[in-house]
């Protein structure tokens, strides 16, 4: 099938293309959902060099199970966001009894405008604090609020009830507020709401 | 203090976005390697990928294919030949199992002429 009709198609139907055979279909559910995986993976281990092995890993298992995927029982993204977090949750145990001292820092920013300086900053702190918050706090907070799915999806994927996941994330966004509290003035809040 | 928890608020809302907003920038090796992952776990090419064979195409496969198939059939028409115009050099089958001639067997025996037939017409 041409690739420009591939766009198209919802992912479980490349699901099924690709294990057909279908070489385009590989290149579209990538171009689709590796940015997705990684950057779950990136947020929930704090780490991109460990996020590309998780998110690698988890288009694997994505290819795997290609010819026995069953179209309209499940949502493949669902299906992919849960491989990924039990990943993540599988590194974070692992990681466990390193120390704080151990684990990579942030990479520098390359020099640029001092608006990128400052989203970098930002973006490092917003990581930094979201490395604090407890592993199922943390998954709820990336799902809601940056991959965007909605609640009932993230219960999907955790397999909890809607109303846990909005608990956790309440949750997970107080910690978050408290953590980031003392850094106001340094990611250059301050300064804007005076 | 209120207002102060709601500016906290705000700033991790605007932070989450600005993680959310942006296309994440995919490593180029991770994406190649994801390709070629695809590629060596791909399960046939299309127009490859064979159907399920049906029943006569196993039970051909099962006694060798055509090949087997058609050393069957010439057996088999070789057999009805000859069954049918025996050569004069083979001996008779039936002098040989049964101690008669097969033309004899065929007229005297009991069973073929104790209901009335009478295969010779007498």
């Amino acid at each position: 099938m041409p690739s420009d009709a591939l766009t198209t198609l919802p992912d479980d139907a490349l699901l099924v293309l690709y294990a057909n055979g279908d070489r385009h279909a590989a290149q579209a559910l990538t171009a689709r959902l590796l940015p997705r995986v990684f950057r779950q993976a990136r947020h929930m281990l704090g780490d991109a060099s460990e996020a590309e092995d998780v998110a690698q890993d988890a288009m694997v298992r994505l290819w795997r199970i290609a010819p026995d995927w069953r179209q309209g029982e499940a949502q493949v993204t669902t299906w992919l966001y849960r491989v990924t977090a039990n990943l993540c949750t599988d590194r974070l145990r692992k990681r466990r009894g390193v120390g704080l001292d151990e684990i990579a820092e942030p990479e520098d920013p390359a020099p640029s405008a001092a608006q990128r300086l400052q989203d970098r900053a930002r973006g490092d702190a917003l990581q930094q604090a979201l490395d604090q918050l407890p592993e199922r706090q943390r998954q709820a907070v990336v799902l809601r609020h940056i991959e965007g799915l909605p609640n009932p999806e993230i219960a999907d994927v955790m397999e909890i009830s809607p109303r846990a996941v909005e608990s956790l994330t309440a949750r997970g966004k107080r910690a978050l507020a408290a953590l980031l509290a003392g850094r106001r003035a340094e990611l250059g809040y301050d300064d804007e709401t005076a | 203090m209120k207002q102060h928890d709601n500016e906290e608020t705000v700033e991790v809302d605007a932070l989450l976005k600005a993680a959310r907003d942006p296309v994440p920038d995919v490593p180029d090796g991770l994406t190649a390697r994801v390709l070629a992952d695809a590629a060596a776990l791909q399960p046939a090419q299309m127009g490859v990928m064979r159907e399920k064979p049906g029943l006569w195409v196993r039970w051909t496969d099962l006694l060798g294919g055509w090949q087997g198939m058609g050393g069957l059939v010439a057996a088999t028409c070789a057999g009805v030949w000859i069954g049918l115009n025996p050569p004069a050099a083979l001996p008779d089958a039936g002098v040989l199992l049964l101690g008669y001639e097969t033309a004899d067997f065929t007229t005297t025996t009991a069973e073929l002429t104790s209901f009335g037939w009478d295969l010779n017409g007498e």
